[in-house]
């Protein structure tokens, strides 16, 4: 049977904490990895193409490089991505083939940690953390 | 409607030519409440012709073969279509003449049979063709045979409908139970029988002298002065009489399906040993597998897309959405761990751990940032566990907060939460109407962005029923606006699939 799947960085890119009174500080959280994967996943340009305007491009950056796979990605976007097949596999790599199966997530703002255990991140908060 | 993996086409180089150029027909019995979804699928998929339905079964005509006909996907159990006739005249007659229509069900028209027979066979003949695991059930792990046996029995159990008899000729659901049993317990002699030289041993086989089981269901009427027994011992004898075949109640080559009610007479033969239902990748199914993949099949799913099921359970919805639209990014997330490890070992199961990525954390707070989801799927729980009232609202809030604008949501809801959402609806725009001197309310406008059309509703003064349609476009909730309602049968209770989507704060105009 195939070993655990973890947490990927394009998803990592969505994540916020939501502690109470952080607000949009709360990203990006800040990974610390004890296990890495990295797993071959197919290439789809379509599928990246769509995939990279919704990503925060510098937080991706950093967290690739966080975790020592920065596979080259520029720091900054350049026009016309959409073509260059090169480009967009170097991404496909970052959002897909990389994830974290131990670590941590944690809040910029408030240091809160979220444990990442068998590749499922726990980001359920107390009554009392919650926003709400 | 976002387009389904196009399967209309012809077959790929792999794929074995259909046997039937001219296309055979078929009839697939359906939940209810399904049957619309269920019809467009066999068009879109099949490029079915002749389709037409009634409460609980879709009849169609298509020419594909086997591999294509077992991805349906709102469908329970496919069959051939042998007969189908308005229904017995019941009435004042005496049981005797009655018995002889039902026997005329066979010799009315033997070439009838003999034709499907044949069809049948040419069918099966290409299915042991075809490789390994399209053609034989699936390997389950003997360990987990209970569960999974439990759950089918509990299926069953709760697939019988009221006022109907379904009873197969001797105890066959105990046949079909130790049947399943025979199939995974001993796996050992099964796999030896289903060896590549088998193929030619199951065609001499049904050559020869066919065995045959009856099952029939009977509803309505002629359930009120006949049992099942009795109608399908009829049938069984006149088959034997005029074909000459065996009955084998426990290990038949041939199944005879008749179901007999006030709408119509309808014999088929059962085309895969499996329910449609029972997929072969989930290896525990929460939500019923035909309603999570309906509820999937309405959110628009577009290539790259972020889809959330926030309450994911075992993973269902999520399963049948990966399935069909592998191009998306998929998150599952549930508050329960036991549920998580279940959804965790069904992702594995069906080789989607690299389409779906599970989390821990709770559907009223919800650790994304806003309008980063373009679509939300969810099974949201009838129980005791959300209670009506505060809950569902944070639940709608939080995924209207995550949601894109011109994304979609699409949840299963109890009937008393469906009437608790409509009643909230209307409440709050009485509320807001109250304040209005005159009887005219402002147009809601929104604007579909995939559609590029401006829909208005313009309410006249004759306002009865426009209000009505006016209500029904004011949103439920913020921006979320419903787009359609659906009420489906899970068995013993109903639900609504509801959809909803998410328009501008700019295209919403509240009556003044």
């Amino acid at each position: 049977m195939r070993a655990q799947a973890g947490m990927k960085l394009l998803t990592h890119n969505l994540l916020s904490s939501h502690v109470r009174g952080v607000g949009p500080r709360g990203f990006p959280l800040r990974i610390q990895a004890t296990e890495i994967r990295v797993s071959p996943v197919d290439f789809n340009p379509d599928f990246v193409t769509r995939m990279i305007p919704k990503m925060e491009w510098t937080a991706l950056v950093e967290a690739a490089e966080s975790l020592g796979h920065l596979s080259e990605l520029p720091r900054q976007l350049k026009e016309g991505y959409e073509k260059d097949e090169d480009f967009l596999r170097k991404v496909h790599h970052v959002l897909l083939e990389v994830e974290v199966v131990e670590g941590t997530l944690q809040c910029p703002e408030s240091g809160r940690l979220f444990p990442i255990s068998r590749g499922i991140p726990n980001m359920l908060l107390s009554d009392d953390e919650a926003t709400s | 409607m976002s387009a389904l993996a196009p399967e209309e086409r012809p077959p790929s180089p792999g794929e074995p030519p259909s046997p039937l150029p001219a296309g055979a027909r078929y009839f697939c019995t359906v939940g209810r409440g399904l049957e619309p979804f269920l019809t467009r699928e066999v068009g879109a998929r099949l490029a079915a012709t002749e389709v037409e339905y009634v409460s609980g079964k879709v009849f169609f005509t298509t020419n594909c073969g086997l591999t294509m006909l077992k991805q349906l996907k709102s469908a329970e159990r496919l069959f051939l279509l042998l007969k189908k006739q308005p229904p017995l005249f019941i009435s004042s007659r005496s049981k005797g003449k009655v018995f002889n229509e039902i026997q005329r069900l066979v010799t009315g028209d033997p070439l009838c049979w003999v034709r499907a027979v044949s069809i049948w066979r040419s069918l099966l003949e290409l299915e042991e063709n075809l490789p390994p695991e399209v053609a034989k059930p699936s390997k389950r792990k003997t360990g987990e045979n209970e569960n999974i046996i439990t759950k089918k029995l509990k299926i069953e159990q709760t697939r019988v409908m009221p006022g109907d008899t379904e009873c197969q000729l001797q105890k066959q659901k105990n046949d079909k139970i130790e049947e399943h049993k025979d199939l995974t317990t001993e796996k050992e002699n099964f796999q030896e029988e289903k060896s590549e030289n088998d193929g030619e041993k199951e065609v001499e086989h049904h050559q020869g002298k066919l065995t045959f089981r009856v099952s029939c269901r009977c509803s309505g009427t002629i359930a009120k002065t006949f049992t099942t027994e009795e109608v399908g011992r009829v049938i069984g004898i006149a088959l034997i009489k005029q074909f000459g075949w065996k009955a084998d109640l426990r290990n038949p080559s041939l199944e005879i399906f008749i179901h007999l009610n006030d709408i119509y007479s309808v014999v088929g033969i059962p085309v895969f040993r499996l329910p449609l239902a029972s997929r072969d990748y989930i290896k525990v199914a929460g939500l019923r597998s035909t309603i999570a993949w309906t509820i999937a099949s309405l959110a628009e799913i577009n290539v790259g897309a972020v889809v959330l099921d926030p309450m994911c359970g075992l993973g269902t919805i999520l399963l049948e959405a990966a399935k069909e639209w592998p191009n998306a990014s998929y998150l599952g997330a549930d508050v329960s761990d036991s549920q998580l490890l279940g959804a965790c070992d069904n992702l594995k199961s069906a080789g989607l751990m690299d389409r779906i990525e599970l989390f821990k954390f709770c559907v009223t707070e919800l650790p994304l940032h806003s309008e980063s989801v373009d679509v939300i799927i969810s099974d949201v729980p009838f129980g005791k566990k959300f209670k009506l009232g505060k809950d569902i609202k944070s639940i709608l809030h939080e995924m209207e907060r995550v949601l894109c604008v011109g994304g979609t949501i699409v949840l299963l809801l109890s009937e008393d939460l469906h009437k608790y959402l409509q009643d909230y609806k209307e409440s709050n725009i009485t509320w807001n109407s109250s304040k209005d001197n005159t009887n005219e309310f402002k147009i809601v406008k929104y604007v579909n962005a995939e559609e590029k059309n401006r829909i208005q509703e313009n309410v006249s003064p004759s306002f009865q029923d426009d209000r009505q349609e006016w209500l029904d476009k004011r949103p439920l909730f913020g921006t979320l606006v419903q787009m359609e309602c659906h009420k489906v049968s899970l068995g013993r209770t109903e639900a609504f699939i509801s959809k909803y989507k998410k328009i501008h704060d700019s295209e919403l105009q509240q009556p003044s």
